[in-house]
């Protein structure tokens, strides 16, 4: 089914392929369908994709508006883009409640063809919606014109180098709701809702006005509950509406962005993560008391935080690949300041981080304590979308939602300059003197060994390049057998062909190298071609299916694949000990590409004590 | 004004604790320290009092306080004594309410800010009195003030609401506007002043 060819190292004998989303073609999918239905034992499809529409009403407790949720029948010819319908047990799974995504359930999805529009924003009775009910029909005529949607005029901007400073703080476009035009037409919502159905969060418009379109998100989930199923996906034509519930709080997706539905699921958990950092798993109690419970005023003043993190989806690939990158820096230099962060863990204090925007400098943590990955973006996402931390030094509650999403720990942040900033994390809410102090100490020793300027230089200078990559001189005098690009040229114009032009050697545009040991990684700084803001995040996309389709459970295990479409040519390889995907020039020579991917992997091993943080880390405890 | 006034001065290691007993006991009659927390509802400019106090700073864009931030900042008064404010600027927000008694318990000053044009900060105002009144400390000096004071044209409520509310409660009263630095300095002083002078006697 994918385009991905096994083999325990990268070989010259893989497949090729220009189709990079093999789920996209409707003869494929309905084929795997159809496999699936039969291999559940399926004679009839769910309640949910039965008939034309569904009626909502029986099934939800807060509905005054007994109403047809998905009245509107296919518009945008049905026939090739189906509804599909992603749910997880079928098969006898009638009152159990399973909120996590690694259950072997989840592994076997069930997609189905239904002809029936999905939800639509616009059916009548809500709130924000006013004469507006012919509004499902162009809701999804807006897909076919993408060219026309409105951008993200701030993040899209095509000078961005570094696009983590392109991102600016604040809620944008509060002035929408679902009755907006350009509000349907945005690519990507996020919405958080309790289980009553009332909006806690949604990334674009005011949650307020939005309450009839969350009570519809609600009645959705709480109707396939109702029925003993939980609802992952909806498929509608080129939107994905993807479904996460965490006890009382629903998050839910809804993209024309063409990302897998694994990586939309790994955002809404941090999304989740975020929530929990602000304010703990203890808000479940508040909805025990009271179902109806409002939770906006709870996370007033945090939009910036969503939104950074929401940002940080199309940028950032600690997001999908769980790890932490860290600040190239001297061995000796990341050494010394661990030491220091050392002696403060052991008096006292939890996790001791040094960090420079999102990349570690060096980190500690107490005795068999260890932070997660994911805990440390969540981390430095709310540290670093937080103006005030930069104003002066600061103490405040946060959770740790992988460490013990039930307790407040107590954060020490105070920022050296701009963007350097430790974190001292404790469990004693009176510790501040005692963490300030610490601080003092840290602070002392990093004038000494003027930390600050090598960090505040290797910040501006970046990480690795792939321009700078030794091209070995065996490779460059051994022109590649299988070469289909009639490059048959004499030897000094072929070295020029691959040094000259785009990127680094032999075509190659970036890569990333994932230390599985050390949960950390390594990224490759853009360069030509790959330079403006969409670009990069295109490349982050065709990686984060890449990722999705070396990690899909139950096809597994996959060491290579080679992928070539019309944008790249990607090649992931994974061991036991590391991961690497790289890209390269859609024209570049296969072979010559596993050459330079042997050749990155070896860089990476050689600079392995200046780019990772070795030895002090909690994580491999 | 000082940008370095949050670097400590005094020996490091002798205090744990946000809420040790040294707060209360100055080092003596001439230097005094004293712990102050500013409370109020979210957006009021109580960031804004502190950093115009601290800095001479005023910053339009509004950065919402996580937590609290600490700042300090010594002045000195007309009868020749110091005193040393340690603040403690504390979010508005509503999650961090349940909170604030962190914040507050020993401390020997507390200012509640409200904004002179929200009727809804001046309950907030009133919140927090009663609240310091039944958990702060017994002889803690209180201020009370009505924040954005230049915009008079906008305002809703009235001087003497906030005259009234500070007399019943034995607080001190002052409108100020962080904007135009308008009172803050006199505010800080008038607390200064206020502030129980250690007698010789006691430990």
């Amino acid at each position: 089914m994918t385009t991905s060819d096994s083999s325990s190292s990268p070989s010259s004998s893989g497949t090729e392929s220009a189709d990079l989303n093999p789920s996209s073609d409707p003869g494929t999918n309905s084929e795997r369908v159809q496999s699936q239905l039969e291999s559940m034992n399926l004679s009839q499809p769910s309640e949910v994709s039965d008939g034309s529409h569904t009626d909502y009403g029986g099934g939800d407790d807060d509905a005054e508006e007994e109403e047809e949720v998905a009245s509107a029948n296919g518009n945008e010819g049905g026939v090739s883009n189906g509804i599909s319908v992603r749910e997880d047990g079928l098969a006898g799974a009638s009152g159990e409640e399973e909120v996590e995504p690694s259950s072997s359930r989840a592994e076997h999805p069930v997609e189905m063809e239904a002809g029936e529009e999905p939800p639509s924003p616009t059916s009548s009775g809500y709130d924000g919606e006013r004469g507006s009910s012919g509004g499902a029909t162009s809701t999804y005529k807006a897909d076919d014109a993408s060219e026309d949607e409105i951008r993200e005029a701030n993040v899209d901007g095509d000078t961005a180098s570094q696009h983590e400073a392109a991102w600016l703080p604040g809620k944008r476009h509060v002035d929408e709701d679902d009755a907006s035009i350009s509000w349907r037409k945005r690519k990507k919502h996020f919405f958080i809702l309790s289980n009553s159905g009332k909006p806690i969060y949604s990334r674009y418009g005011d949650e307020h006005k939005l309450a009839g379109f969350s009570a519809t998100l609600q009645a959705i989930i709480s109707f396939v509950e109702n029925g003993g199923d939980r609802v992952n996906l909806v498929k509608a034509g080129k939107h994905q509406v993807v479904f996460l519930v965490k006890g009382p709080i629903y998050l839910v997706c809804i993209s024309c962005t063409d990302e897998t539905y694994e990586y939309l699921r790994g955002q809404l958990d941090l999304l989740y993560g975020q929530m929990i950092l602000i304010l703990t798993k203890s808000i479940d109690r508040c909805f025990e008391k009271n179902a109806k419970f409002d939770m906006t005023p709870l996370l007033g003043g945090t939009e910036a935080v969503f939104s950074s993190l929401v940002h940080s989806f199309s940028w950032n690939p600690a997001t999908f690949l769980h790890a932490y990158t860290c600040l190239p820096l001297p061995f000796a230099l990341r050494q010394s300041t661990g030491s220091i962060l050392q002696d403060v863990c052991a008096s006292g204090v939890l996790f001791a981080l040094l960090m420079c925007r999102h990349k570690v400098v060096s980190l500690s943590g107490a005795q068999k304590a260890s932070l997660h990955p994911d805990d440390l973006l969540l981390l430095s996402n709310f540290v670093m979308s937080s103006e005030s931390f930069r104003t002066s030094e600061s103490f405040s509650p946060i959770c740790l939602p992988r460490y013990n999403p039930q307790a407040f720990l107590h954060a020490y942040v105070h920022f050296f300059d701009d963007d350097t900033y430790v974190m001292l994390l404790t469990t004693r809410s009176d510790a501040f003197y005692h963490l300030k102090d610490c601080r003092i100490r840290i602070e002392a020793v990093l004038l000494k060994s003027n930390i600050l300027s090598t960090v505040q230089r290797s910040i501006a200078e970046g990480g690795m390049r792939v321009e700078d990559l030794p091209i070995d001189r065996r490779l460059r005098q051994k022109p590649s057998s299988t070469s289909n690009q009639g490059q048959d040229t004499s030897g000094p114009e072929r070295l020029r062909d691959v040094s000259v032009g785009t990127g680094g050697p032999f075509g190659l545009w970036h890569f990333m190298y994932r230390s599985i040991y050390l949960d950390q990684y390594i990224s490759s700084e853009f360069s030509p071609p790959v330079t403006t803001h969409r670009q990069q995040k295109s490349l982050y996309r065709a990686y984060q299916k890449l990722y999705a389709s070396m990690h899909e459970k139950g096809l597994g295990p996959h060491k290579t694949q080679y992928r070539r479409d019309e944008n790249y040519s990607l090649l992931c390889w994974v061991t036991p000990d590391f991961e690497l995907y790289a890209a390269f020039d859609p024209l570049a020579d296969k072979a010559m590409a596993i050459k330079m991917c042997n050749q990155v992997c070896q860089r990476v091993k050689e600079l392995e004590n200046e780019v990772f943080l070795q030895g002090a880390s909690p994580f491999s405890w | 004004m000082g940008c370095a006034a949050s670097l400590p001065d005094r020996n490091s290691g002798a205090l744990n604790g946000l809420n040790s007993s040294e707060n209360a006991v100055p080092a003596d009659a001439k230097n005094l320290r004293v712990k102050l927390v500013l409370l109020g509802d979210s957006g009021v400019g109580k960031s804004c009092i502190v950093l115009r106090f601290v800095r001479g700073q005023f910053d339009a864009t509004s950065k919402v306080t996580v937590g609290a931030s600490f700042l300090s900042q010594t002045i000195a008064l007309q009868d020749s004594t110091t005193v040393k404010f340690e603040i403690w600027d504390t979010a508005g927000q509503e999650r961090y309410s349940a909170l604030a008694p962190l914040y507050y318990r020993g401390a020997g000053v507390a200012v509640i800010v409200y904004d002179i044009t929200s009727p809804e900060s001046f309950k907030k105002a009133q919140y927090w009195v009663k609240e310091l009144q039944k958990h702060g400390s017994p002889d803690i000096v209180m201020a009370l003030v009505g924040n954005k004071a230049d915009l008079h044209e906008k305002r809703e409520v009235p001087t003497e609401d906030g005259m009234e509310l500070a007399e019943k409660n034995g607080m001190f009263f002052i409108e100020t506007s962080a904007k135009t630095a308008d009172n803050i300095n006199q505010l800080f002083e008038e607390i200064g002043k206020r502030l129980p002078r250690p007698s010789p006697s006691s430990s």
